[in-house]
């Protein structure tokens, strides 16, 4: 079954430009998808009528088998989570465990448990100590780390992240990341992850590629990469690792190209065995 | 400079006895004395009252010159209620006599009598959000409201627009200050300048204001949806309020005082 099936999805905010425009994808469950274009290329939009809080002007979206409406929203809600990209104004609670609690209260989970999982999550995403901090005396990273403690709270289904780890620090950015991952490995979540990092994209099953509101390619990374051109013509690079490992393969020292570091560091480290 | 004002009303994290007591208990025991503070009980009636809001203030570890500096805006009320009084109040011994302008006895005791009422339901107030955090007190507020919920008052509701109005106090601040620097930038003089500028000054403030909180309105309230949250859903709640001997003692107390006042009263 797919998590997210989309189909002919158009949408419009002033009913006259089409900021979508006949959007069609779909992604299994447990599968972990970058979404990637250029700034207005409308992923926030696609993230907004996913969880639906604005309805398509034309398509169909399906979640998890069940078709989004106002009828099935308040109950799919509770199996698909988002972070948003603007994390002053998805900030709720008073302090940073208020704000974790405020999920953990939504999905009716038992008070007896919430400081157990408030301080779980906290430490995984290093807010540990600001739990009585209020949100104005947080900087912005800080408050995307919250926002992400409080999806790994709840750990819906299908969880959305919209440019999420955006206000972070290198090393937040890649101990985030692991926890995404894990999320994904470990616990089999659905994750779509709008991004602009490529290293992450890289790092993904499946990629979805925007531009004006048309989805343009898709597939998995390799095969997006192999359109360095059509990528460039949308302000998009690709990964450093695959930059590398172009080089290498033109120079005969390896014979396949990869694209992330790890595989990189992988193949130079048989070839030293086999010398 | 505008902004400090709002220090007022504003939670001061110490850690005292009264610090600790559970908010629905805080409520009441303000309840109870703001009804007693309206009875006429005469001198011994507020005299008991203040004695009450002495220890109170001493067990909140509150700086006097704090409930005091809560005060300070009414110091223009005060005079403008002695001026009122002694200009229509013209009964009792005449103090004051210079031609057609005089003062009655009865002006200034009027006048005193509404003062201190005013002045003990500030301090009253003061001490209970000065040792109450915001979201304890939505907390306590909620639970009390509790039993209305049968007559259709939505009590959660209630509870969850003040906490949210709380919450985005500080945030709207920061908010105004970032204008009016940023409009200060672009040459608008807040400080001096005649009506016109300064109608000019504070249009150019409220107009972005309105239009950023609409905007962060929306936001937030697509986030919390996001976030599952549906006013007709049942919740769980991470705090949890549980009574203790002192609460009710706290406001046993305060039900004395209000007995004490009635009785005075009544006989
Ligand atoms: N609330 C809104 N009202 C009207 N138009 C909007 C609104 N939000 C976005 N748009 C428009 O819709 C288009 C797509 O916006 P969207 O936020 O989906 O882009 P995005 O791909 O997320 O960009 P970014 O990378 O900058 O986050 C843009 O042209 C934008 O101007
Ligand atoms: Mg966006």
């Amino acid at each position: 079954m797919d998590a997210i099936k989309v189909s002919g999805l158009s949408f419009s905010y002033d009913g006259k430009k089409d900021v979508l425009s006949d959007v069609a994808f779909s992604i299994p469950k447990g599968c972990y998808t970058t979404i990637i274009g250029h700034n207005g290329s409308g992923k926030s939009t696609i993230a907004k009528l996913l969880i639906g809080l604005m309805s398509p002007k034309q398509g169909s979206i399906e979640i998890l088998g069940q078709s989004l409406n106002e009828e099935s929203v308040y109950k799919l809600r509770d199996h698909v989570g988002i972070v948003f990209q603007n994390p002053d104004n998805q900030f709720i609670g008073s302090t940073v465990a208020d704000d974790i609690a405020f999920g953990l209260e939504n999905h009716c989970v038992p008070q007896e448990q919430m400081q157990d999982i408030i301080e779980d999550v906290a430490g995984r995403v290093g807010m540990l100590d600001f739990l009585n901090s209020e949100p104005t005396k947080l900087s912005g990273g800080q408050k995307q780390r919250v926002a992400i403690a409080g999806i790994l709270a709840i750990e819906p289904e299908i969880i959305i992240f919209d440019e999420s780890t955006s206000m972070l620090d290198p090393q937040g950015k890649a101990s985030i990341n692991e926890q995404i991952q894990k999320l994904h490995s470990e616990k089999d979540r659905t994750i779509l992850s709008i991004t602009h990092d490529m290293e992450e994209v890289a790092q993904s099953e499946y990629v979805i590629v925007l531009k004006d509101g048309h989805v343009v390619l898709t597939g998995t990374p390799m095969e997006i990469f192999a359109h360095e051109k059509e990528l460039a013509s949308m302000m998009l690079d690709i990964p450093f690792a695959l930059k590398v490992s172009k080089e290498l393969t033109k120079e005969k020292i390896t014979n396949q190209e990869v694209c992330t570091l790890e595989e990189v560091v992988n193949q130079l480290c048989q070839l030293k065995s086999t010398i | 400079m505008v902004m400090n004002n709002i220090a007022l009303g504003r939670y001061m994290p110490l850690d005292s006895v009264i610090h600790h007591l559970d908010p629905r208990a805080k409520i009441m025991v303000l309840l109870f004395l703001m009804i007693a503070v309206f009875i006429p009980a005469g001198a011994v009636g507020y005299v008991v009252i203040a004695a009450f809001i002495v220890v109170a203030l001493f067990l909140s570890k509150l700086q006097i010159s704090y409930a005091l500096r809560a005060m300070k805006p009414m110091i223009w009320m005060m005079i403008f209620l002695l001026v009122i009084n002694t200009l229509v109040i013209k009964t009792g011994t005449p103090w004051i006599q210079w031609g057609w302008f005089s003062v009655y006895s009865d002006a200034i005791y009027q006048t005193l009598y509404i003062v201190v009422r005013l002045m003990f339901m500030i301090i009253l107030t003061t001490i209970l959000t000065a040792t109450t955090k915001p979201l304890d007190l939505t907390l306590g507020i909620e639970k009390l409201l509790k039993p209305f919920e049968k007559i259709g008052l939505p009590a959660h509701i209630i509870a969850m627009m003040i906490s949210i109005a709380l919450r985005f106090i500080p945030t709207l601040i920061e908010e105004t200050q970032r204008i009016m620097n940023a409009q200060a930038s672009r040459g608008v003089d807040f400080e001096n300048g005649g009506l016109k500028e300064k109608i000019f000054s504070i249009l150019s403030l409220i107009v972005p204001l309105f239009v950023s909180s609409f905007d962060r309105a929306e936001q937030l309230a697509n986030a919390m949806e996001a976030r599952g949250y549906d006013p007709n859903r049942q919740r769980t709640r991470y705090k949890v309020l549980k009574m203790k001997t002192k609460d009710i003692f706290g406001m046993a107390m305060s039900v004395v005082i209000l007995g004490v006042c009635l009785g005075i009263w009544i006989l």
